[in-house]
């Protein structure tokens, strides 16, 4: 039993070098268009206007993974809007076409958000972070809980070794047998990383954190020519989309 | 017992954590594997209950190839005590935490409430049996840890840096309950970075560096090389140093060796 690996890696593309507020934008703009629109076709081209990106930055292997990882969510929003709408209105056709668009929609949100999160380093997220006004503490933690989620999944590792040497066995059982033999692995691994947490917080303490109000960072982020080009394109693309859905009024 | 056969084994695919180890261990042995950090000792360990499977070479334990046997069954006849005991706690008891091993093997009623009796006796656990693990500290919940494993009374026991955070009295109970189980017949395997303890009672010692065994022998032979020592960076054992101060050639482990050769040298002297 293997748990995943999930730990961002540092690379060199122009997709990673854009500063990531002008990346937010990217996410927010794209988010309001997959929402906004509910013809397949449309969703479809949002959603094959991210695949640029991904090749772009470089990260082609990983988005797939984490598209093909929720492959089990994509399948119960296909199924579970099928049978809803078929339920309620009986027309067939329309049925299945709500259905793709529901998925596709839900395919595409995923393809933003990956993109985003594996092209931007914790350290950008962070500072753009608190070039956005919010208060350090909540940066920190937020910056925290992704740092440790790699340590966590090497404790959860251990965890589920030390457990199997003690005969206990994932492959027997139906299926509320093997929930509950999660037990024995996520007790553990909530109690030491509380007690880890309460390290943690000691030893920023004593090396004076939150001594003074104002802090000093080791670099800052700017935003150059290329984030404001990114960010145009971005926007173009945008009104372009909203124009099809007026143009396909008229129509 | 065990064998170890041409092993390798890699997490990445470019680095080699175990390069080519072989190794027999026989019934009832005691023995410590030493060596520095990142040197491949859990990993090694890992593989003697079927954690991990070799990608080259096999490895063999009471006859069995662990590649086709499950950790389940291995587990039944090899303990395995982690380094740290907060990995594997997680019971509202001490007492229900001995048990649970003993309820995934499936033992009957009347046997887990003996057993359980039994070892929480043995390692002076008694007065904590309701308590919750978590409210001990550290050197205690280590013990239960090693109460949980040793209930089922595998016949091989792996001990995976058993020191750490003991005081010497602990320390002490703890030479005299691993050479209980050891004349009882156990076979016990333990890493440890603790020189002096490998020095004061094991006698097989194993040394292990960048993945390879470098040093196999009597723990007096091994401990005394001090340029094999100090090549991989460990520290010599005290004993040892004294004995290289003063010249005393070969140098040696033993504690009452080394005190009759030093009243030897003065008694020379004061001639």
């Amino acid at each position: 039993m293997k748990i995943f690996e999930f730990e961002y890696k540092c690379e060199t593309s122009i997709i990673h070098k854009l500063d990531p507020r002008a990346k937010l934008v990217y996410v927010i703009l794209f988010t309001v268009l997959t929402i906004y629109f509910t013809n397949p076709l449309i969703l479809l081209l949002i959603f094959l206007s991210s695949v640029p990106m991904a090749i772009l930055g470089k990260i082609v292997r990983k988005w797939l993974i984490s598209i093909k990882s929720s492959l089990f969510f994509i399948i119960f929003i296909f199924l579970f809007n099928f049978i809803g709408i078929f339920w309620t209105t009986g027309k067939i056709i329309d049925t299945i076409i709500i259905s793709i668009a529901m998925t596709i929609r839900f395919i595409s949100l995923i393809s933003i958000f990956s993109i985003f999160f594996l092209s931007t380093s914790p350290e950008d997220l962070m500072q753009s972070m608190i070039k956005l006004k919010i208060p350090y503490e909540y940066v920190l933690t937020f910056n925290m809980a992704i740092r440790f989620v790699p340590t966590l999944a090497r404790e959860a590792q251990t965890i589920i070794d030390a457990q199997r040497s003690r005969g206990l066995e994932f492959e027997k059982g139906n299926i509320f047998q093997k929930v509950k033999k999660y037990i024995p692995i996520l007790i553990p691994l909530i109690i030491s990383s509380l007690r880890r947490a309460e390290v943690i917080a000691d030893a920023m303490e004593s090396r004076a954190f939150g001594a003074s109000k104002t802090r000093s960072f080791l670099y800052t982020l700017t935003m150059s020519k290329k984030d404001f080009i990114f960010i145009s394109i971005c926007i173009i693309t945008f009104t372009i989309f909203l124009f099809l859905r007026m143009f396909s009024y008229i129509q | 017992m065990i064998e170890f056969h041409n092993v390798f084994f890699s997490y990445q695919p470019d680095k080699e954590i175990l390069k080519n180890i072989n190794l027999k261990i026989n019934k009832g042995e005691l023995l410590a594997i030493i060596g520095p950090n990142g040197a491949g000792k859990t990993t090694l360990l890992k593989h003697i209950n079927g954690l991990l499977k070799p990608q080259k070479g096999y490895v063999k334990v009471l006859g069995m190839n662990t590649k086709e046997t499950t950790v389940a069954t291995l587990a039944r006849h090899v303990g395995f005590v982690f380094q740290n005991p907060d990995h594997q706690l997680f019971a509202e008891t001490v007492e229900k935490e001995i048990m649970f091993a003993l309820i995934n093997f499936n033992f009957p009623e009347h046997e887990i409430k003996e057993r359980v009796e039994r070892i929480l006796h043995e390692l002076d656990l008694v007065k904590y049996r309701n308590k919750s693990p978590f409210v001990l500290s550290g050197g205690e919940r280590k013990r239960v840890a090693l109460a949980s494993v040793l209930c089922y009374d595998p016949s091989i026991l792996i001990l995976d840096e058993p020191t750490i955070g003991q005081d010497y009295r602990q320390k002490l109970n703890l030479i005299n309950l691993i050479s209980k189980l050891n004349k009882e017949g156990k076979t016990v395997i333990i890493v440890t970075h603790d020189i002096e303890f490998v020095a004061d009672f094991i006698p097989r010692c194993i040394i292990m560096s960048d993945g390879r065994i470098i040093a196999d022998g009597p723990t007096e032979e091994v401990l005394t090389n001090s340029k094999l020592l100090l090549e991989n960076s460990l520290l010599l054992p005290q004993l040892v140093e004294i004995s290289l101060a003063l010249d005393i050639n070969p140098p040696t482990i033993n504690f009452e060796k080394l005190c009759s050769i030093i009243k030897k040298i003065i008694e020379m002297k004061e001639l």
